[in-house]
């Protein structure tokens, strides 16, 4: 089991390295092999240890091993080593299982991009570093998988480097996570000094800190900083929408199935130290609640195809923090999973529609898609339901475990539940619009110059969808409400999830939420699927909540006038009288100090007798004074 | 010692040898470069004598008649450098021929 | 008497080596500096006398004023003798530096020569008869300053050969 582990960590990055070094060698088809493949041999490998830890009784599934030690600096060791438990098991599943679905079906969307190769190299790297996040046993390896996968996604998003929008997406992401990882370090810090050390072992244990006191609260803090940022919370989302310059593959793999979660993973994992500020935990769950809300009403008037999924992916998000917010851990992971499936698949199946497209992405040119991609329509279909949270789809089961174990925790419980549930109806309400827009009604003009059937790539984007739309079908099935609770109890060892309500309150909530996915979509039908001039005129009544709703609640103002301008403005500053005039110019400047100097010096050798000789007698006459003086 | 301390031939010495050196700086004609060369080692000379009177060693005597050898010589090549100029059609003065600037 | 006698001549000599050395410096005409410079060698050749230097003296007389004088009186010939008058120009550094310096080097050793070596150099040794006799120059060129003696001679012959080629015209049609 544990050699097992320590492959499914290192095959991935075993493809990267197989990609750099083998170069030209191989063909671009056969490095999208190497890499699906190697994310393939991590999926079995996971496997393998899942089935082994199923053998052991519960209370025995943590296994920690230690490769060398990494890094050792008196009293503080840090060591390469990773955890096998309940959770870390959970998480490679989905990781390495979805990982692999889309690295395949990027080998047919990606056909024909003259640097394939880099891409699935990338690809393979990201894989590892998320892997790297999930499987560590201490928290600064966590941090450097952590920061890695900042990295790959940076790579990723400006795959496309030539685009100046991309590499402008690239580096808001970077920046915006980076953020968050200073928070994530200083929390870290503070972890050090109280326990001198940062291993699960050590960290976790009582009395690392006293509840509420002001140790707990900052540590708790910082990490909730870094989890807020990772995840494209407010207020650090903003790069999320922008991070869809990247290829959609990259969309679906990093900024909805496993990057963005690598915050509900941690919050998660470090769950006992949110349980010592509960106010910071409770803040994570606001934060989700305000998140879903946000994300939900902006999807509401996006018109770029891949930003809907993206504030989606955003709104989603909010409800597993909600969730861990309200300790119900095993709730938010079990929609962590099954938000892998249907997000990646309303992704591949959105990538499919942009491929048929010629890479359009608009969804005001689309139209009538329905008939003429059929099988992408049913796979964008049974996401969408699943997304909404429409039994018997997946999502239903998991959001309805969030918010049955929301209305069973209190006041602060049935606010978030309040939320949560208005989400429910926007959810469905954005994602249909989206349905609607593309696949119903006629097929628009641009469709009928542009479409062209998928060629080469089509087989091999085709599979995966199958596979995530039969997932995003019956994966909810793991935990039923009245039924079982299998991610519960599997995970109840690490992290003891709180308990859901039950009896009226339950089905209360059930049936609420479904009523209102089911109002979602029906008025989404009566608007979009008739072209109704509702929205129209709702925008010329209320012009400025369409500005707000299309300015993303003027968030990304905000920060552009806080932050970037007056740091643009510095650089500028700093450009003109400091870097231009002492470093640029000054060593021009000494450059021509010296030719001038030396021009002067060169007068000396004038080459005349009579000059030199004069330099003879005057030195002579010098010398001589000096002896006299000197004697 | 007959006539004058060392001294006052030291003193004559080195005005000659003074009125050399000027003459070497100020002339621009290679050939009466070379005459106020001759006049400073004709001061050395004096100088050396002087001390070897004085000291009553031969030793200055010796090495005067050296310094005369050696400038000699050095009129030779002067000479013969001065000439091969001349046949250069160039004109025979000190500050046109800088040739060897650097 | 004798000493009188000496003293006067050494003024006299001493004055017409001065004027004869500034003369060479100053006139124009490089043939008349040549002849001055002859004076020069004459007088210098009295003091010479006064000092006991009696083969030196001659040396000097028969060398200097007899054979390297003459070859700068066939040079000057040969050449033209082209006059170039020395303050020509007005004042430029280099003449202005040229004064400064020789007139700096002089009064530094004369400074030194009075305040100094004054008393040092008032008692002259004895000296034998043979002084500055050519036996004892013999004596000392072929003993302790052998070296010096063969050493000459080379830088002699270099010389001539030296002043041979310098002086052999290149034919005209080898040249360039």
């Amino acid at each position: 089991m544990i050699p097992a582990a320590w492959i499914a960590l290192f095959a991935p990055l075993g493809g990267v390295l197989v990609i750099t070094l083998l170069g030209q060698r191989i063909s671009r088809f056969h490095a999208g092999l190497v890499a699906s493949g190697s994310t393939l041999v991590s999926f079995v490998c996971s496997l393998i240890a899942f089935l082994a830890l199923l053998d052991e009784s519960p209370g025995e599934r943590t296994h920690y091993s230690t490769l060398w030690t990494w890094l050792s600096a008196g009293d503080l060791e840090f060591g390469a080593e990773i955890l096998v438990d309940p959770l870390s098991v959970f998480m490679m599943l989905v990781v390495s299982g979805v990982g692999f679905l889309i690295l395949s079906y990027a080998v047919g969307y990606m056909h024909g991009d003259p640097e394939e190769r880099r891409y699935h190299a990338y690809k393979a790297f990201f894989v590892f570093s998320m892997l790297l996040l999930v499987q560590s046993g201490n928290l600064l390896l966590l941090l450097a998988g952590w920061g890695l996968v900042g990295l790959s996604s940076y790579l990723l998003i400006n795959y496309w480097h030539i685009r100046a929008t991309a590499v402008a997406a690239g580096k808001k992401a970077f920046v915006m996570n980076a953020i968050g990882d200073a928070t994530f370090a200083l929390a870290l810090f503070l972890l050090i000094q109280r326990a001198g050390s940062l291993d699960f072992r050590v960290v976790f244990q009582e009395g690392i800190a006293e509840k509420s006191s002001a140790v707990a609260v900052l540590i708790a803090l910082g990490l909730l900083g870094g989890a807020v940022a990772k995840s494209a919370q407010i207020p650090l989302h903003t790069w999320l929408p922008d991070a869809m310059e990247g290829p959609t593959p990259v969309s679906a793999l990093i900024h909805a199935a496993t990057m963005v979660t690598a915050g509900v993973y941690l919050i998660a994992r470090t769950h006992v130290l949110f349980e010592l500020a509960p106010a910071i935990q409770h803040l994570a769950g606001i934060l989700g609640a305000m998140t879903i809300l946000v994300a939900g009403l902006i999807a509401l008037v996006q018109t770029d195809i891949k930003r809907v999924i993206a504030y989606s992916t955003m709104s989603q998000i909010g409800y597993m923090f909600v969730a861990v917010g309200l300790g119900a851990y095993g709730a938010g992971l079990f929609h962590l999973m099954t938000h892998a499936f249907f997000k990646a698949l309303l992704f591949m199946a959105a990538g499919i529609v942009i491929h048929a497209l010629s890479d359009e992405q608009d969804i005001r040119r689309m139209g009538g898609l329905a008939r003429r991609l059929p099988f992408t329509y049913r796979a964008f279909l049974v996401g969408a339901l699943a997304l909404a949270a429409v039994p018997p789809f997946a999502g239903f089961f998991s959001k309805d475990s969030i918010l049955g174990s929301a209305a069973n925790a209190g006041t602060l419980g049935w606010a978030l539940w309040g939320v949560a549930a208005f989400g429910a109806f926007l959810t469905a309400l954005y994602t249909f619009r989206l349905l609607f827009i593309v696949f119903w009604g006629e097929l628009s003009a641009f469709a009928r110059e542009h479409l062209h059937a998928p060629g080469f790539g089509g087989l091999a984007m085709a599979w995966p969808v199958g596979v995530l739309t039969i997932l995003a079908a019956v994966g909810g099935f793991l935990q039923v409400p009245w039924g079982w609770a299998l991610v519960d109890d599997w995970l109840h060892p690490v992290a003891e999830s709180a308990e859901e309500a039950t009896g009226i309150t339950f089905t209360f909530s059930v049936v609420a939420t479904t009523a209102l996915a089911l109002a979602g979509i029906a008025l989404a039908w009566r608007i979009w699927a008739r072209t109704d001039p509702l929205p129209g005129r709702l925008r010329r009544r209320y012009p400025w909540a369409a500005r707000t709703l299309e300015e993303k609640f003027y968030f990304d103002a905000a920060y552009d006038h806080a932050f970037y301008e007056p740091s643009a403005r510095s650089a500028a500053l700093a450009l003109q009288y400091v870097e231009e005039p002492l470093l640029l110019r000054s060593l021009g400047e000494l450059g021509r100090g010296v030719r001038s100097l030396s021009g002067r010096l060169s007068a000396v050798q004038t080459g005349s007798v009579r000059s030199y000789a004069l330099a003879l007698g005057a030195g002579a006459a010098v010398i001589a004074l000096v002896f006299l003086l000197v004697s | 010692m007959a006539g004058p301390s060392a001294a006052a031939y030291l003193v004559v010495s080195v005005l000659l040898f003074a009125t050399g050196a000027f003459g070497v700086l100020i002339r621009r004609s290679p050939l009466i470069i070379l005459l106020a060369l001759e006049i400073m080692l004709n001061a050395g000379n004096l100088a050396l004598l002087a001390f070897s009177r004085h000291a009553g060693n031969g030793d200055g005597q010796i090495f005067a008649l050296t310094v005369m050898v050696v400038a000699a010589a050095e009129a030779v090549v002067g000479l013969g450098l001065i000439v091969a100029v001349s046949r250069q059609r160039v004109e025979l003065d000190v500050d046109r021929l800088t040739s060897l600037r650097g | 008497m004798a000493d009188f006698l000496v003293w006067v001549v050494w003024v006299l000599a001493a004055a017409a080596l001065l004027s004869s050395g500034i003369a060479v410096v100053l006139f124009s005409n490089p043939f008349f500096s040549a002849l001055a410079l002859i004076v020069n060698l004459a007088s210098l050749a009295v003091l010479y006398l006064i000092l006991a230097a009696e083969f030196v003296a001659a040396a000097q007389v028969l060398v200097y004023a007899g054979a390297i004088v003459v070859m700068f009186l066939f040079v000057i010939a040969y050449l033209g003798g082209r006059a170039d008058a020395p303050w020509a120009g007005g004042p430029t550094l280099q003449s202005v530096a040229a004064i400064v310096a020789a007139g700096a080097i002089a009064v530094e050793v004369v400074v030194v020569v009075a305040l100094k070596a004054g008393d040092r150099l008032a008692n002259a040794a004895e000296i034998p008869a043979t002084f500055g006799s050519p036996s004892q120059i013999g004596r000392l060129f072929l003993g302790p300053h052998l070296l010096a003696f063969e050493v000459t001679s080379i830088v002699l012959l270099v010389a001539a050969v030296g002043g041979v080629i310098l002086g052999t015209a290149v034919p005209r049609e080898s040249r360039g």
